[in-house]
């Protein structure tokens, strides 16, 4: 199977490679053909594909006319739809970075590209395959948490220090609302058996992290599904630069059968050095590895892979809702939302149009 | 102290469970009074204090009253009291209204006496050291703060009617609601969901609220709030981050377990402490220096106006399924 990776943008995309590279049967090829718009201070192109021990291309269209059977996209998340179109374009099938896209037009348009140039479409959510998430969804569906009632999500991080773009919202198209909340919202939808969410609140500010005013760095977003199940999803940046590790996620669910809690980046051996100060050494599973291997098997298979376009599509939704909240200061309602199908560029209207009920 | 301090606790329940031996501990002479009859079991257990067997033989008997009944009883007591002209301790919270607790507070003012509320949760080691450490030590405003509190839901019915305990929210949360005030001001804006099944008599009724709660300053509060199945552990937990620094604590990192053919287990909402000194002593010692004439407690009964304030947006946020203005009754008291 050959793969193409998109631009070096993203800091997962190192994180693919050294997956791939060790991977019997894969070729790999990357192109980072906008690397000189990041800070030389930043890893990536030809030195960074040389360091990784990856076959490096010029341009995309290099690239293209390798003819990959799949491309990763892992460009700046604003990008997403134009290197994602391209490459479903060139008939290869997308694994897309989370978030799917910045704009639901623009997340709608990835999967109609794919659907018609019959690619398939992975969104990037490696989570999904942690064994803590594995252990939780078999409570859930097998009836251990009784009828379930909440979910506390925490997903709290540094901000992304290997990359300036996270916090450039033309870039990123948000600051830790869209960064992180995407994640939660995909395990919640993956738990509550396609349940739809219903109404979103959200509250943003930029009090931790002042360095950084043109972007929300803390976030939480509530939101209630069909099925009352309530949740609230807390993506704040609230981990100083220093800290030891890029931060966590975890998921506490109640239920009238008992309380769970996943902790899904809780295996690490710590310690302490009077060089390093705090040591923290991540021993989990590689989720990424599991996530890699169920796109190359979806793809060999030529079945729908487990997490989809359209569970991107759905958490990014949320995100969409949360920042029309936070603009509004009121709690939206999903159902009018989404895009009109086939109009994918009345973005700035439809962005407006939404329920928001009488006022208090 | 010189001359023998009466202190009057009424009710005999829960949280009179956990004030009985804190007054025991001080010193004073306690007197106790409560209406369905559990007073003489309460002594017994804890080796102190009288039963008497009315209130105004408690009044007459006292310096000072500890009001340990349900929330729906405090207001009239409270009245009761500061009309005998004794200093008032009530259990959180307050009342289930803003206009209860405003009407508290102007009786005891009005008698000259004072009144604080039963917030125990800042004399909590872990909450009082956050307190401390934002204000002396960490030098940019909390901006983001999650609570999480939690354990087998009450058994006392009474709980589950909102109209007489106020519902989860003033019950319980009001603890978060306060705490996150006490380090970031007032809260303006609350919004509010819920989620309830299962049913008291299997065991297994279970509520969660979830509050998003949006300071002066921008500063946003989120709590999760639980009463859980029964056997369920109590447990509290934090995660609290300014510009540059974060704290957090759960309170089931305990310094002593034990594992090994329990049975039984689970613990009520009221937590026992495995520190040093119990915080309902830390908490009543303060307010028993206040009655004597000493320094003015960390909480005052308007601080439980605020909370209660908030409370009652969030209750409203319940209903309308949107963010609630919070309003402050105090300001047109004053």
């Amino acid at each position: 199977v050959k793969i193409g990776i998109m631009s070096f943008a993203h800091t997962h995309a190192a994180d693919y490679v050294r997956v791939l590279v060790e991977m019997p049967g894969i070729e790999l090829k990357v192109s980072d053909p906008e690397r000189a718009e990041r800070s030389s201070g930043e890893e990536g192109g030809a030195s960074f594909a040389a360091e990784l021990g990856v076959e490096y291309v010029e341009s995309y269209a290099e690239l293209a006319a390798w003819r990959p059977d799949a491309v990763i996209v892992c460009s700046e998340n604003t990008k997403h739809r134009r290197d994602a179109v391209l490459a479903a374009s060139w008939g290869a099938h997308v694994l897309c970075e989370k978030p799917l896209a910045t704009t639901l037009e623009d997340a709608r348009a990835i999967i109609a590209a794919c659907e018609t140039a019959g690619v398939l479409l992975m969104t990037a959510f490696p989570v999904r395959f942690s064994s803590a998430f594995g252990s939780l969804r078999s409570a859930w569906h097998d009836g251990d948490l009784g009828s379930v009632l909440s979910v506390s999500a925490a997903n709290n991080g540094r901000i992304p220090p290997e990359r300036a773009w996270f916090t450039d919202v033309d870039l990123a198209g948000g600051g830790a609302l869209i960064d992180h909340v995407v994640h939660s919202a995909d395990l919640i939808r993956s738990l509550n058996d396609g349940n739809e969410p219903v109404r979103v609140f959200a509250a943003e500010n930029r009090m931790l992290h002042a360095d950084h005013p043109d972007v929300d760095t803390a976030a939480v977003v509530s939101v209630v599904y069909e099925n009352g199940l309530i949740a609230t999803i807390d993506s704040s940046w609230t981990k100083p630069d220093n800290y030891p590790v890029w931060g966590g996620l975890s998921l506490r669910v109640v239920g009238t059968g008992g309380i769970a809690d996943a902790d899904m980046f809780s295996e690490q051996v710590v310690g302490h050095s009077l060089e390093h100060g705090s040591i923290v050494i991540p021993i989990g599973a590689d989720t990424n590895r599991f996530m890699l291997e169920e796109f190359i098997a979806a793809i060999g298979e030529g079945r729908t892979p487990l997490v989809t376009g359209e569970d991107g599509y759905a958490s990014l939704r949320i995100v969409v809702a949360a920042y029309e909240s936070v603009r509004t200061g009121r709690a939206v309602h999903l159902d009018s939302l989404d895009p009109t199908v086939g109009s994918a560029d009345t973005s700035a209207a439809s962005h407006q149009q939404h329920t928001v009920e009488g006022s208090h | 102290m010189s001359t023998t301090y009466t202190v009057g606790l009424i009710g005999a329940g829960g949280i009179a469970e956990a004030h009985l031996p804190a007054w025991l501990a001080i010193g004073v002479d306690v007197v106790v009074f409560s209406i369905d009859g559990r007073g003489p079991e309460l002594v017994s257990r804890h080796g102190g204090g009288r039963v008497v067997d009315t209130l105004d033989e408690l009044l007459a008997a006292c310096d000072a009253v500890d009001i340990c009944t349900p929330t729906f009883t405090h207001l009239d007591l409270t009245r009761r009291a500061a009309a005998a002209g004794r200093h008032v301790l009530c259990e959180k919270p307050l009342a289930p209204t803003a206009a209860d607790v405003l009407a508290m507070i102007t009786a005891c003012e009005d008698a000259g006496v004072q009144l604080y509320p039963a917030h125990v949760v800042r004399y909590f080691p872990a909450y009082r050291a956050v307190e401390q450490a934002v204000r002396d030590s960490l030098h940019t405003p909390p901006g983001l703060q999650r609570f999480y509190r939690g354990g087998s839901g009450p058994i006392a019915p009474w709980f589950y009617d909102s109209a007489m305990s106020g519902g989860m929210i003033l019950d319980q949360m009001i603890h978060d609601i306060d705490f996150a005030q006490w380090i970031s001001g007032d809260i303006v804006s609350a919004y509010a969901t819920q989620n309830t099944a299962g049913s008291v008599e299997r065991g297994d009724k279970t509520v969660v609220t979830q509050l998003v709660l949006t300071h002066g300053n921008g500063a946003i509060a989120h709590v999760t709030g639980v009463w859980a199945r029964q056997g369920t552990t109590f447990r509290t937990e934090f995660e609290i981050a300014g510009d540059g620094w974060m704290l957090t604590h759960d309170s089931i990192a305990t310094p002593y377990s034990f594992d090994g053919n329990q049975t039984g287990a689970g613990t009520s909402l009221v937590p026992t402490s495995e520190i040093a000194e119990s915080p309902y002593l830390g908490e009543i010692a303060e307010i028993y220096a206040a009655f004597r004439g000493g320094a003015v407690p960390r909480v005052s009964a308007w601080d439980a106006l605020s909370a209660i304030e908030v409370a009652v947006a969030a209750g409203k946020s319940l209903e309308t399924a949107q963010p609630v203005l919070v309003d402050r009754e105090r300001k047109v008291a004053s």
